[in-house]
């Protein structure tokens, strides 16, 4: 089974859209800054989510996520 | 259970003579000599740049002994929210700007109140307006002013809960509709303000601080934070308090404040706010925009449930992000949703905070979950209360991740609502309906925002030589009868009468932690610490008396009725007096003592209880005026054993009143931040003669996690209130309602749609036209 | 400047120097320290100030302390006789006609002035009595059972001593 790691810190889940359910769970500014390095918005992100019915907020960080979450090991 | 010789009977309220003679001291009776009565200025503006605050003219003013501006404070933050330190977003007095309305950025300390309210004239302040926001969904946009730095459109939390697969749910489903809606926020306007009584001890560098509060340790720890000063050396006394309803959770600038000005001038100073203050600066319930999506069989069951929110946090934090996650919780209670998902935005805003009132996020949550439902019945041809009950949970149903029904009575109580509806109501009269609406609430939760390292309740009993005890907590009775409750809990566990018993309650000097008065967490939470004390004493007792008995070890020792004795032979014991005093001998003379405690574990994420159940209003409208005449209101309840039914009652039906008032009168309509109703005049509260009769029969269930069987019953009756009420006129004459408070031009709008809809399907029918499902 | 207050309350005599501007409320509260008084509100609009007033029911927050020169004052304070509670006291107790107790004396006050004045009232007449004080915590409709209660108990008390 393939595991993912967040870009910004030392979390591990097993999907694209959990890893963005986490990321966006996320509210220092860290996790802020490298979403802007990915031409993206966090507050963009959320405005998605929650004005909208479905997941469209995490479908979309997802998107990037399977381009720049790097696939590792369970430790 | 009539086993029980105190829990279950009407019990009169241990606090009622200090209560009726006018004896009984609130902090707002309290003074301490040699005391300065302290006031607040506070900002005209929304949101502004402090420039810069001369007091110079103040301080001249004879009688002003100490004047404060956000710099002459500790200047620590604090927070309910501990846990998460960017949330803790509180001070004393505004630093660099003011945030909404009232905000406060000076306090005076002087030797009379008039005095305090003339130097506050004379303090001038330079700000600078900046741009204001005051709806969420204008805050969370792009360009809209920041009220706090760090929280990039403005927001201050969020939320997702998900289980199943929602999308494939609602491709499931037969039917499918979405609602939108508005909730206004309310006030919860306690007959108490918020007032504060510190006093600074010089000798000792200790604080002790009396203040209107529903939890002592929060205002301890909020008050170390601010004052950055230990936790022990601040200790918080709650005298009687009039009126909490959830509004009295976050430590608020008068005890802050009182605080300070006390350690600057070495006197005890009092503020008290004014009730203008207390409509316009204190938490309030989070108004907020609701979009609910809906997917059912056409037998009504829910396939799938998806809801969306952004509340109008307003300035700061308080206990409005735990609000935002119940919101998304109670909203599912009590049904079973195979499919559900939730997304709710906390939204900072120019406005006074929205936080934690009576029902913590259940009530805008069920009034547009129960009305859509209505909605969604009547397309499909199903009975309301029948729809209900194919969608109520049974024991052991559990939201997966989230939280599981252990006791758990929702089908009795329709079962019983059915039966005793048909003699209470037989028939409705024109223009007159019938609306439900189900609820539950826990009993306490299990989160730990607050971050608290110590057990989330505790208690701890002395048992004195003539067998008088001493119960001592940090519990609040905040008026719900939670000091009547401790006592009875604690007799019954000893087998004594409440007569014994002498209650320490409410004092951080007092036994250990327990969290407060919110969340309805104290007659599960406290009550079960309160047991488990008084477990170990009665261990101590009946070991004493087994030893003088001298029977086989295989027979039970109870105690019960002021006795220690055999079960199966109950001739044979003693007094529990006598007991008492040979224990004390046999511990060396050393008084017998227990230390009870109770934090829940592997209880899911939310309550390891939840009182339930079904409402039924009936009401009729009157389609010229738009009035709406609540005539009666029935409850179906389960709220475990009931510990006292007196005191039960008073919660259900207070719960009811503040429910029906969010339904049908009760706003804050603000114009630029500003409260266009500050008053009682103005802001209408439900009176004598509006409150319909209310019938409440209980459905007792053995709740295991709760002491003696017993969970919640102070909230979940709120919220069903004005859904219930809705959906009667829904019943009477079709009218929808998107938004909450029922006023007769409202009314009478909706109750014109209907016609206009009922004739387009009179219309349509006839031209033989039907809509496919 | 201040002027001369005499009042008696509660059976007692008091003289007083107040400023004309002093409410009867922050008299009772403050100079006699009866604090069973409360005050909820700015407006005159909760009714916790409630006290008797020469045998009419009045929010003290609404007449000057002068107004009531030479006048009789009862409070809350004022009901029970010695460490016997009053009827009234003892029904609101036993009824559940209070929780947080803030708004109590008012209601106690106003339901003494009611039956004084109309001993058997009809459920409506204690709705129409007591509509002017908000109270946040019990519905209402346990204060209405606790005046009913009450006005029998006192029945009860007047023709035991008839008896």
């Amino acid at each position: 089974m393939a595991y993912f790691k967040c870009p910004v810190c030392r979390k591990i889940t097993s999907t694209h859209f959990d890893l963005a359910r986490h990321y966006l769970g996320q509210t220092d500014k860290k996790h802020k800054e490298w979403l802007k390095t990915q031409d993206l918005s966090y507050a963009r992100l959320i405005t998605m989510q929650v004005t909208e019915f479905g997941n469209k907020g995490y479908d979309a960080l997802a998107k990037v996520l399977k381009k720049e979450a790097p696939e590792v090991e369970m430790p | 259970m009539s086993e029980y010789s105190i829990i279950g009977k009407p019990t009169p309220n241990v606090d009622g003579p200090a209560k009726v003679t006018g004896e009984g001291q609130y902090t707002f009776d309290m003074t301490l000599p040699n005391m300065l009565y302290g006031k607040l200025l506070r900002s005209p503006y929304p949101h502004a740049k402090i420039i810069s605050i001369d007091t110079s003219e103040a301080e001249r003013l004879p009688g002003v002994k100490a004047i404060i501006t956000g710099k002459d404070t500790p200047g620590g933050k604090w927070g309910l929210w501990r846990r998460f330190r960017e949330l803790a977003d509180q001070q004393a007095l505004a630093m660099d700007k003011v945030r909404f309305i009232g905000d406060p950025l000076a306090a005076v300390a002087a030797t009379t109140e008039e005095i305090a309210e003339e130097a506050l004239d004379l303090i001038e302040v330079e700000y600078e307006q900046l741009p204001a926001v005051f709806n969420p969904l204008e805050a969370i946009k792009d360009d809209a002013p920041m009220v706090h730095d760090d929280f990039p459109n403005n927001i201050n939390a969020t939320r997702h809960i998900e289980w199943g697969d929602v999308d494939k749910g609602f491709k499931e489903a037969d039917y499918v509709r979405e609602d939108r809606y508005v909730l206004e926020a309310a006030h919860p306007c306690a007959m108490e303000v918020h007032n504060t009584l510190a006093s600074y001890d010089k000798g000792t560098g200790r604080l002790t601080v009396w203040t209107s509060t529903g939890s002592p340790y929060f205002v301890q720890v909020n008050l170390a934070e601010a004052l950055k000063i230990r936790e022990g050396d601040v200790r918080v006394i709650k005298p009687h308090v009039g009126g909490h309803y959830g509004g009295k959770n976050s430590t608020m600038p008068d005890a802050v404040n009182a605080a300070i000005l006390s350690m600057k001038t070495g006197r005890p100073v009092k503020i008290v706010f004014n009730r203008d203050e207390e409509f316009t600066t204190t938490e309030h319930r989070t108004g907020q925009h609701m979009a609910l999506k809906i997917g059912l069989k056409k037998d009504g069951t829910i396939v799938a449930f998806e809801v969306k929110t952004i509340t109008n946090g307003g300035a700061y934090t308080g206990l409005g992000a735990t609000t935002l996650y119940l919101t998304g919780t109670f909203i599912t209670m009590p049904y079973k949703i195979p499919n559900y998902r939730y997304d709710g935005v906390r939204a900072y805003t120019n406005i006074v905070w929205g936080t934690s009132i009576r029902g913590f996020g259940a009530v805008p949550g069920k009034f547009c979950r129960e009305t859509q439902l209505d909605r969604a019945a009547r397309d499909l041809g199903i009975d309301p209360l029948e729809i209900r009950r194919r969608n109520a949970v049974e024991p052991g149903y559990e939201a997966p991740g989230q939280y599981k029904f252990e006791s758990c009575g929702i089908m009795p109580c329709i079962d019983k609502m059915q039966e005793r509806i048909k003699t209470k109501w037989p028939k409705v009269g024109k223009d007159e309906g019938i609306g439900y609406s189900a609820f539950a609430y826990m009993s306490g939760g299990i989160f730990n925002w607050i971050h608290t390292p110590y057990a989330f309740s505790s208690a701890h009993i002395k048992v004195n030589i003539d067998g008088t005890v001493d119960l001592y907590s940090q519990a609040a009775d905040v008026g719900q009868g939670h000091n009547t409750v401790a006592a009875m809990i604690c007799a019954e566990e000893l087998g004594i009468g409440i007569e014994d018993i002498r209650l320490h309650l409410g004092d951080t000097a007092h036994a250990y932690t327990d969290l407060g008065a919110w969340g309805s967490r104290e007659t599960l939470m406290n009550g079960n610490a309160i047991k488990d004390a008084a477990a170990q004493v009665k261990d101590v007792l009946i070991s004493i008396a087994r030893l003088k008995l001298g029977e086989n070890i295989a027979y039970d020792l109870v105690a019960k009725n002021k006795r220690i004795y055999l079960e199966l032979r109950p001739e044979r014991g003693f007094s529990y007096y006598d007991i008492v005093k040979d224990a004390i001998k046999a511990n060396d003379g050393v008084p017998l003592t227990g230390t009870g405690h109770y934090t829940p574990h592997n209880k899911g994420m939310i309550s390891p209880a939840y009182g339930m159940g079904i409402m039924a209003t009936k009401a009729k409208v009157d389609r010229e005026t738009g009035h709406v005449e609540v005539q009666d209101v029935l409850i179906v309840h389960d709220c475990g054993q009931v510990i006292n039914p007196l005191g039960a009652r008073g919660q259900v039906e207070g719960s009811v009143h503040m429910g029906l008032g969010y339904g049908l009168c009760e706003e804050m309509p603000m114009d630029q931040g500003m409260l266009l109703n500050p008053s009682f005049v103005d802001y209408k509260i439900l009176r004598q003669r509006d409150m319909p009769p209310i019938e409440t029969l209980e459905v007792p269930t053995y709740e295991p996690n709760g002491p003696f069987g017993a969970k919640e019953a102070a909230e979940a009756t709120i919220a069903p209130a004005a859904p219930s009420m809705a959906n009667a006129v829904f019943q009477a004459c079709g009218a929808e309602f998107f938004s909450n408070v029922l006023k007769p031009e409202k009314v009478l709008n909706a109750v014109k749609e209907a016609e206009k809809k009922a004739k387009r399907t009179r219309k349509s029918t006839r031209k033989g036209t039907r809509k496919a499902k | 400047m201040k002027r001369e207050l005499n009042i008696v309350v509660n059976g007692e005599s008091h003289n007083l120097f107040v400023e004309p501007r002093t409410l009867l409320v922050q008299v009772i509260r403050g100079e006699l320290g009866l604090t069973g008084t409360k005050q909820a509100c700015d407006s005159s609009s909760c009714a916790a100030c409630s006290v008797i007033l020469d045998g009419k029911v009045v929010k003290s927050c609404s007449v000057l302390a002068l107004q009531a020169n030479g006048k009789e004052v009862l409070t809350v304070e004022g009901l029970a006789d010695g460490v016997e509670l009053h009827p009234i006291q003892q029904a609101y107790i036993d009824n559940w006609a209070f929780q947080c107790g803030f708004c109590t004396s008012g209601q106690i006050m106003a339901t003494k002035a009611l039956l004084d004045e109309n001993p058997k009232p009809t459920r409506q007449e204690i709705r129409d009595a007591l509509d002017g004080h908000i109270c946040r915590c019990t519905g209402l409709n346990m204060i209405q059972e606790a005046v009913q209660d009450a006005a029998q108990r006192i029945q009860a008390q007047k023709s035991g001593k008839g008896a």
